[in-house]
């Protein structure tokens, strides 16, 4: 504690700028895993909390995925002497005027045993069913939603029904609290009957939830009734409806742990750089204490515990920025989701998780020791005698760097062996990570190399100040290269995401070139994912009789169960889909594939679903159905974007049969030659339009929308860049802040003998250039590397779709200028201070 | 040439240190003065506010007629660039740079053409005996050497004034002896102003001039051609 008093505390204190940027990595590193991981948990909380809510004493929920089932189930299960209460419930999402309302179609008098629904006024709404029943623009809505859009009993909402544009009317208003704060109090409750025909939902039920009698276990009830249904049922409590949503955002959850521990990884990189900077600054001071008496061990805990100080308090302080962000942060991951699965989803407040933070916060420190282990050992072994004299410890011997090189050279080669036997997962990865070692450790010898080529240019270019630049980066190459390895490994991330994001955008335009084809789609939202409302299939002939239609398709997509996870399976007419819109095949025969899918002895896997969910060529995948087992072999597979966690194509026949559901998500409409789109979309709307919830969507509005889709997706990835730069920026202004010190008496000679201010910052400017050029050259290079990885990464675990190698030329184009002037803004700072200090002090320090 | 009226310097701090109080001093061009005095006794302060290295807290210092007080820090870096050569005693030569670069360093920061400060360097590295050294780094040099190359370095645009700091003070006695005559040789030949700070009895008397500092303020100035006339 002494030590730290006399010694670490007095240099902290002069030398506060570096110890702000050094700790700046910690808190940016710790700051966004804190950050994204608490949005993700308070979102996610939030939603376990609003089906909590919704599930009222609802024990265990009955579904047969997004189809539903038909009417006679629910007698099935309220026969089940087990069973103290089931009823019926259609959930749908829908934009009123009045904003997003997510609907319950409850049938208000079993519903009452299972959910609490407590009115303002009087009951009469819900203790007289035939309210409900003989009033079906009945609606009850929450006191919140109902305080927002100034609502009262009789007040009018209007509401896009699949029976056209109705007004609804508020029949009761409930009290906050319970059910009616679930979704933030954007609920509504209406009749089921009602819900089945305004929703298109025909005499069927999304769901049966059910109380078991007293003494019946959870186990118990749940094995009976699955017996009783078959195993085209999912009998599970309500709380497994979370993972559906778990699943979408453990994308985000990797996505922001590799952005943070990469933050943290440069962060690392930093405080490496300053503490091996601080041993060799303070190599007399380390040479004074060892001559009075102190032990090594002494020296090396010194160090540690500054280390573990700056990681402290760093951590501390980015558990508060992540936070603050998270705050940010939830409301945008609620966004995409609502987006993509149409729930609407927000999370009211933050739910900070202390053992998330308590582990943060350990993440942060241990990373700041790590990164100090190697410095403290320096400082350790530094010779009292050498220490005392006076001199620079800056170059790195040729031992040392002979031994890097080497360490690099059989890191390089263990991950190209990696890359030949990359079948096996561990290897794979342990690949990526002796990459990016190999890289690290070669980053001073290139660095100096580099920095040798470059001194005749900056030479030419400005010959005493382009000199004195080039020879401070090779004077030090220890101070330059942490920081060129942080950029380097910054814009190789950046290459690698940016030629993820490129080489995406690039496979999708070619899919939806095939695949999103028809000139016209008619759907039920103003987004073709929304899957709230579906339309009979009766409207496929309406639609084929309107002039100037060539050829309608019917498409129905629903998420099931299939190898333990929620599945999209696309039903729709292979026939017709193999002749307009031939999905591109990856495996099997292009020829028979489509046949035996279109005659229901097979179905068509989607690229993604094999990768992600383990299936192959002519494997028989059992699909869970109302009416019994499905039992298909996988025909062929294709490339299909259709949804992230894959897909499979199946007849319409076959569906039908299987699933008694025969309606219709989308129409994918292709108009006769000669006649114009706008007008075939026109006659659509003018002939169905005023009777049912309908829109039609011209090619380019669909392919605008999944393109704003994957947008969103790479959204959080420019997060990532936006973090890799900045934490890449930090590295520059601490080299230079160090630079300057270190030159402080070189800057002053120069000062002395007739350098004006101007050539001063021109100085360090050009040393910050060639910092940030050595480290984009570093950095492209290392990226078309990584940029593999990303891809593998991409294909193996994430999307499941190989999107091809192309390096991204024109984001490596562009991040020269950006790199270039984040040097020159990173360099504005230290070269104010270098010309402003007192010019005797600059010729006296030592 | 120079010219000092009521100098005054003091440092702030948690106590305010006053390190010259109301100097007035005047010398003329091309005298060779030497300043003495204990540590701390504001010798080193004067010889940094003649060169423009610093500014004084009151006063006025000209040189070669222009008033220093009223220059911007780029003015005064001109003075220095053109009028003042400076000579350290710990040399302050840049250790990635050759003794040619070092030398040429000032020419460069003035825009000279390379072919003319390359002339120039070899020319003055000839002049203090180096010429057989221009590309050795400062590190493969003697001390010796490399205040010989601080030399040239001081006199690359042969300035009318020529301050030293303690030249000697880093050598052994007879290096030391050696770098004072030079410093004389070159004085006689280049005709310029010199002041030597000083510790060293030998190098004080070797000038014709010695003015004496104790507190801030200057104690003795001795002539000794006019003592010996």
């Amino acid at each position: 504690m002494m030590l730290l008093r006399l010694i670490s505390w007095p240099y902290a204190r002069k030398h506060r700028l570096r110890w702000m940027l050094t700790m700046a990595g910690i808190v940016l590193g710790v700051g966004v895993f804190v950050g994204m991981h608490t949005a993700n948990q308070s979102v996610l909380a939030a939603f376990r909390e609003t089906i909590d809510k919704v599930a009222g004493t609802t024990q265990l929920q009955i579904t047969a995925g997004e189809p539903g089932f038909g009417e006679e189930v629910l007698e099935k299960v309220q026969s089940v002497p087990e069973v103290r209460a089931a009823a019926p419930v259609i959930e749908a999402t829908v934009s009123t005027g009045q904003g997003n309302l997510l609907i319950l179609g409850v049938d208000m008098l079993g519903d009452r045993s299972l959910r609490t629904y407590d009115l303002e006024g009087t009951d009469e709404a819900i203790d007289d069913p035939l309210v409900f029943l003989a009033q079906a623009d009945s609606l009850i809505v929450t006191k919140t939603f109902a305080g927002r859009n100034g609502l009262q009993v009789n007040s009018r909402v209007p509401m896009r029904t699949m029976q056209g544009d109705l007004i609804f009317t508020v029949r009761g208003i409930m009290k906050p609290g319970g059910l009616a704060s679930a979704f933030g109090g954007d609920l509504a409750i209406m009749d089921i009957y009602a819900a089945q025909k305004f929703f298109g939902r025909g005499r069927r039920f999304d769901r049966v939830d059910l109380a078991l009698r007293d003494g019946v276990t959870l186990v118990a009830g749940a094995a009976k009734l699955r017996n009783l249904l078959g195993p085209g049922y999912e009998v599970s409590p309500p709380s497994s409806r979370g993972e559906q949503f778990e699943q979408t955002s453990r994308i985000y959850s990797l996505a922001s742990n590799i952005t943070s521990i990469f933050a943290l990884f440069i962060g690392m990189f930093i405080i490496y750089n300053t503490f091996a900077i601080a041993v060799t600054q303070r190599r007399s001071e380390i040479g004074i204490l060892r001559a009075l008496g102190a032990t090594r061990s002494q020296i090396r805990a010194l160090f540690l515990t500054e280390s573990a100080i700056a990681g402290s308090i760093g951590s501390g302080l980015g558990v508060l920025f992540g936070i603050l962000m998270a705050r940010a942060m939830a409301s945008y991951i609620g966004n995409i989701l609502t987006d993509v699965y149409g729930v609407a989803q927000r999370a009211d407040g933050i739910q900070v998780d202390p053992v998330l933070i308590a582990g943060a916060w350990a993440m942060g420190i241990v990373t700041s020791l790590f990164a100090a282990v190697i410095p403290a050992r320096a400082a350790a072994y530094v010779d009292p005698v050498k220490a005392l004299q006076k001199g620079r410890n800056q170059a790195l011997s040729e031992g040392e760097s002979l031994l890097r090189r080497w360490a690099a050279l059989d890191c390089a080669g263990m991950a190209v062996v990696a890359v030949v036997f990359s079948r096996s997962t561990v290897i794979f990865y342990a690949g990526f990570v002796l990459s990016g070692v190999a890289a690290v450790l070669l980053a001073p010898s290139l660095t100096l190399w580099l920095s040798r080529v470059l001194r005749p240019l900056l030479a030419v270019a400005r010959p005493v100040e382009g000199t004195l630049a080039a020879d401070s980066l090779i004077q030090s190459p220890r101070r330059t290269s942490g920081t060129v390895a942080a950029l380097m490994l910054s814009l190789a991330l950046v290459i690698s995401l940016g030629g993820l994001a490129r080489a995406s955008y690039d496979s999708l335009a070619d899919w939806m070139r095939i695949a999103l084809n028809p000139d016209l789609f008619v759907t039920t939202a103003q987004s073709v994912t929304s899957r709230t409302f579906v339309f009979p299939a009766s409207l496929g002939d309406g639609l084929r009789a309107i002039p100037g239609v060539d050829e309608v398709q019917l498409v129905r997509s629903v998420r099931v169960p299939v190898k333990g996870g929620p599945v999209m399976l696309v039903a729709l007419d292979v026939g017709s889909v193999e002749r307009r819109a031939k999905l591109p095949p990856v495996e099997g025969d292009a020829a028979s594939m489509y046949r035996r899918t279109e005659r229901g002895e097979a179905v068509l896997a989607s690229e993604n679903f094999v990768r992600l969910h383990g299936g192959k060529l002519g494997e028989v995948l059992e699909i869970a159905a109302p009416n019994g087992m499905l039992k298909l072999p996988i025909a062929g597979i294709v490339r299909d974007f259709s949804d992230q966690q894959g897909s499979l194509l199946i007849s319409r026949e076959a569906y039908i049969r299987a699933w008694n559901d025969d309606s219709v998500n989308v129409f994918r409409v292709y108009v006769k030659q000669g006649a114009r789109d706008s007008d075939v979309r026109q006659r659509i709307l003018d002939t169905f339009g005023k009777q049912q919830r309908l829109f039609v969507l011209t090619n380019k509005d669909v392919r605008d929308y999944v393109t704003r889709l994957t947008d969103q997706w790479f959204g959080l990835t420019y997060v990532q860049i936006a973090v890799a730069v900045l934490v890449a920026i930090l590295g520059i202004v601490n080299a230079l802040t160090v630079s300057i010190t270190d030159r402080r008496r070189e800057l002053g000679v120069l000062q002395a003998v007739g350098g004006l201010r101007r050539q001063i910052r021109h100085t360090v400017w050009m040393e910050a250039a060639a910092i940030g050029f050595i480290g984009l050259v570093l950095g492209l290079l290392l990226g078309a590397v990584e940029l593999y990885y990303a891809i593998e990464i991409s294909r193996r675990d994430l999307v499941g779709i190989d999107i091809g190698y192309a390096y991204p030329f024109r984001t490596a184009l562009a991040l020269a200028p950006v790199i270039l002037i984040a040097a020159f803004l990173a360099a504005v700072g230290p070269s104010e201070s270098a010309v402003r200090g007192s010019l005797v002090e600059a010729l006296e320090y030592e | 040439m120079i010219h000092l009226q009521g100098v005054t310097k003091q440092f702030a701090g948690k106590r305010r240190v006053t390190a010259l109080e109301r100097v007035d001093l005047h010398i003329a061009r091309g005298e060779m003065v030497s300043i003495v005095g204990p540590s701390g006794s504001g010798k080193s302060t004067l010889l940094n506010l003649i060169g423009g290295l610093d500014r004084p807290t009151e006063g006025e210092i000209k040189i070669d007629g222009q008033a220093l007080s009223v220059l911007s820090d780029d003015e005064l870096t001109r003075v220095r660039r053109d009028k003042i050569g400076f000579i350290f005693q710990f040399f302050n030569l840049l250790p990635t740079l050759s003794c040619l670069e070092n030398v040429s360093l000032p020419l460069h920061l003035r825009g000279w053409p390379r072919k003319k400060i390359d002339e120039r360097a070899r020319e003055l590295l000839d002049l203090v005996q180096l010429g057989a050294r221009l590309e050795h780094l400062p590190d493969e040099l003697s001390g010796g050497e490399r205040q010989r190359v601080a030399i040239a370095r001081a006199l690359s645009v042969f300035p009318p004034v020529l301050l030293a700091d303690e030249p000697t003070g880093n050598l052994d006695t007879h290096t030391g002896a050696e770098i004072l005559k030079l410093i004389h040789d070159l004085h006689d030949r280049l005709g310029a102003t010199v002041l030597i700070v000083t510790h060293d009895a030998a190098v004080a008397e070797s000038c014709p001039r010695t003015i004496g500092i104790r507190d801030g303020r200057i104690v003795t100035d001795v002539h000794r051609e006019l003592l010996r006339k």
